[in-house]
C-alpha cells in the first residue's frame, strides 16, 4: 500500500479512529500539564487501570452494565478516594497510588477470570490499546466530554492554576484548595474513564505525561505549556496511525511511541538550543 | 468619655492546634494588633507552622477560637509569604503570572484580571525593587529575588497583615539581610503589621517588636528581651544558649558563654 493509500484508507474508513483518538489525545495532553507540575503522574497510571477494572466488572455475568458505566463509577469513587487519602500525612502519596495501581490489575485479573470469552476479547482490545474501531457514538461522546471538560477549566482556569502553583496561599486567598483539587481530579476521572474505553489504557496514560512533558521542556511561558502540549496530543495519533498501517502495529501503542519520539526530538533540540 | 481600643487584628482564645488526634500546641491565648511586628521562633517541628496555618485559617483548631479581623473574619487582607520550595518549580510563570497571582483572591475564580490588576502588579513589582525581572521565568530566579517576588505578589493583594513563613531560609548573608530590611521597611514605612516565622533567632530579634517562643508544651509571648532570655533559650533548645549584642544586634548562640 502507498503512502497515499494508507493517508486515503484512515480518512476515508477509520475517520473516527483518527479524530477520535485526537480528541483523546488533545484531552489528556491538556490534563496532563497539571498532572505532570503537580507530580501526580502515579495518578494517571492507576486511574486508567482503575478504569479498565470498572470495564471488566461490568462484564461480570451477574452485572452486566454498560462498560462505560463500570469505568466511570470506578475511576470516580477511586477518585474521591484519592482525594482524601493523598492528603493524608500518616500514608505515603506513592504507597497509596501503588497499592491502588497493584489491586486494581489484580481485581481486573481475577474478574477476567470469571467473565464469558466473548467479553474477555474486547478487555483484551482495550489493554493491546487497538483504536481503530473506535465508533461513531463514541467519538460523539468524547467529543462531548472534551467540550465540557475544557469549557470548565478555561472558565476556571485562574483556579485550577493557583491551586496548582501553591495551594496553600491559594487557599488563604480564599479558594478552598481541597475543593479546587477535587474538582480537578473529577474532571481527570471522567476524562479517564471515558478515554480508556474508546482508545485503552497505554495511550490514555501516555497522553496524561509525554505531551505535557515534551512541552515544558521547550516552552517559556505557561501559555505556550498549554499550547504546545495540546499540539504534541493532537499530531501523534495522526503519525501512530499512519505508521500502524504501514508497519502493522497496534495503533495505540504505536501513537504513544510517535509522541515519545516528539518527546526524544525535543529533548535533543533543546540541548543545541 | 470612654474610650474603647480596636479590637486586634488577631485574637486566639485557649487555643489547641494540631492534626487528627495528635494535639502539638494547646491552650494559647494571644492577640495581634495593628501596626505589630511580631517573630515566631521556636525548634524544628516545635509548632511554627501549625501555628501560622491556624492564623492564616487554613488549618482549624482542635478547640478554642481564632478571630479573624476582629470578628469580621476577612481573610483576603493577610498576605501570605509560603516557603520558597513548597511552591511549584516547573511550570515557566513568569514573575508577573505568580504576582498576579496575589489579585486573584480579589477577582474571584472567574473574574479576568483588569487594567487596573496589572496596575497593581506593577506598582507591587516596583515596591520590592524587581520590575526589572517582571518577565522572567519564577523557577530561575535567586533565592533573595524568589522571595522578593512572593513579597510582591502578598502586596498585590492589597494586605493589612504580612505574614511570612521562614523568608531568609537557604539564603547567604547579603541576601538576608536585604530581605530583612525590606520587611522591616514594609512594616515601618507601609504599617503593614507583619508577623514572621523564623529559626534563625538573631534574625528576629534584631527586627522585630514582640516575640511568640513555641515549644511543644511551651508557648511564650511578650517583648523580645523578656522572651529571648539564655534561661527560656536553653530550655528550649536543650542546649546553654548566650545572648549578647553586637553593634545593637541581637546575638544568639549555642554553647556557654566564655568571658
Amino acid at each position: 500500500m502507498s503512502d497515499l493509500e494508507i493517508v486515503r484508507t484512515i480518512v476515508t474508513e477509520f475517520p473516527f479512529a483518527l479524530f477520535g483518538s485526537m480528541v483523546a489525545g488533545v484531552l489528556c495532553a491538556y490534563l496532563g500539564v497539571y498532572v505532570v507540575s503537580k507530580r501526580v503522574v502515579f495518578v494517571g497510571a492507576t486511574l486508567t487501570q482503575v478504569a479498565v477494572t470498572g470495564i471488566a466488572f461490568s462484564h461480570l455475568p451477574l452485572i452486566g452494565v454498560e462498560p462505560l458505566f463500570g469505568s466511570m463509577v470506578f475511576t470516580l469513587a477511586a477518585t474521591i478516594l484519592f482525594a482524601q487519602l493523598l492528603r493524608s500525612k500518616v500514608i505515603p502519596r506513592d504507597s497509596v497510588l501503588g497499592a491502588s495501581y497493584v489491586v486494581a490489575i489484580a481485581l481486573r485479573i481475577l474478574m477476567i477470570q470469571k467473565s464469558p470469552a466473548a467479553e474477555v476479547s474486547e478487555i483484551e482490545a482495550i489493554l493491546k490499546g487497538d483504536i481503530l474501531f473506535v465508533t461513531a457514538n463514541q467519538f460523539y461522546l468524547l467529543l462531548g466530554v472534551f467540550l465540557v471538560i475544557l469549557i470548565l477549566h478555561l472558565v476556571f482556569f485562574k483556579a485550577f492554576i493557583f491551586v496548582s502553583f501553591d495551594a496553600e496561599t491559594a487557599s488563604t486567598q480564599g479558594f478552598r484548595a481541597q475543593w479546587w483539587e477535587l474538582f480537578f481530579y473529577l474532571t481527570v476521572g471522567v476524562a479517564v474513564s471515558v478515554a480508556t474505553r474508546i482508545v485503552g489504557d497505554v495511550f490514555v496514560f501516555g497522553f496524561l505525561v509525554i505531551p505535557a512533558v515534551t512541552a515544558i521542556l521547550i516552552a517559556r511561558n505557561v501559555r505556550n505549556v498549554f499550547l504546545l502540549s495540546v499540539l504534541f496530543g493532537a499530531i501523534p495519533p495522526i503519525l501512530g496511525l499512519y505508521l500502524a498501517f504501514k508497519l502493522d502495529f497496534p495503533a495505540g501503542p504505536t501513537t504513544v511511541a510517535a509522541a515519545f519520539l516528539l518527546l526524544l526530538a525535543s529533548w535533543i533540540a533543546g540541548k543545541f538550543r | 468619655m470612654n474610650q474603647t481600643s480596636p479590637p486586634p487584628l488577631i485574637e486566639a482564645r485557649s487555643v489547641d492546634l494540631g492534626y487528627g488526634k495528635k494535639r502539638i500546641l494547646s491552650g494559647i491565648s494571644f492577640t495581634i494588633h495593628s501596626g505589630d511586628f511580631i517573630g515566631i521562633v521556636g525548634p524544628n517541628g516545635s509548632g511554627k507552622t501549625t501555628l501560622l496555618r491556624a492564623i492564616l485559617g487554613i488549618l482549624r483548631p482542635l478547640a478554642g477560637e481564632i478571630i479573624l479581623g476582629g470578628g469580621s473574619g476577612e481573610r483576603q487582607h493577610v498576605g501570605y509569604v509560603p516557603q520558597r520550595d513548597t511552591i511549584d518549580q516547573i511550570m515557566p510563570f513568569t514573575v508577573y503570572d505568580v504576582v498576579m497571582m496575589g489579585r486573584f483572591g480579589k477577582l474571584g475564580p472567574v473574574r479576568l484580571p483588569s487594567e487596573e490588576d496589572g496596575r497593581k502588579v506593577r506598582e507591587a513589582l516596583k515596591h520590592v525593587d524587581i520590575e526589572n525581572l517582571t518577565g522572567m521565568a519564577f523557577k530561575e530566579l535567586s533565592g533573595g529575588q524568589k522571595q522578593r517576588a512572593l513579597i510582591a505578589r502578598a502586596l498585590a493583594s492589597e494586605p493589612k497583615i504580612l505574614i511570612l513563613d521562614e523568608p531568609t531560609n537557604g539564603m547567604d548573608l547579603a541576601s538576608r539581610s536585604a530581605i530583612m530590611e525590606l520587611i522591616k521597611r514594609l512594616h515601618s514605612v507601609d504599617g503593614l503589621t507583619v508577623i514572621l516565622v523564623s529559626h534563625l533567632l538573631s534574625d528576629v530579634a534584631t527586627y522585630v517588636q514582640r516575640i511568640i517562643l513555641v515549644e511543644q508544651g511551651l508557648f511564650l509571648m511578650g517583648a523580645v528581651d523578656d522572651i529571648l532570655t539564655e534561661d527560656n533559650l536553653s530550655k528550649l533548645y536543650n542546649v546553654p544558649v548566650s545572648v549578647g549584642e553586637f553593634l545593637g544586634n541581637k546575638v544568639i548562640l549555642a554553647g556557654p558563654r566564655h568571658v
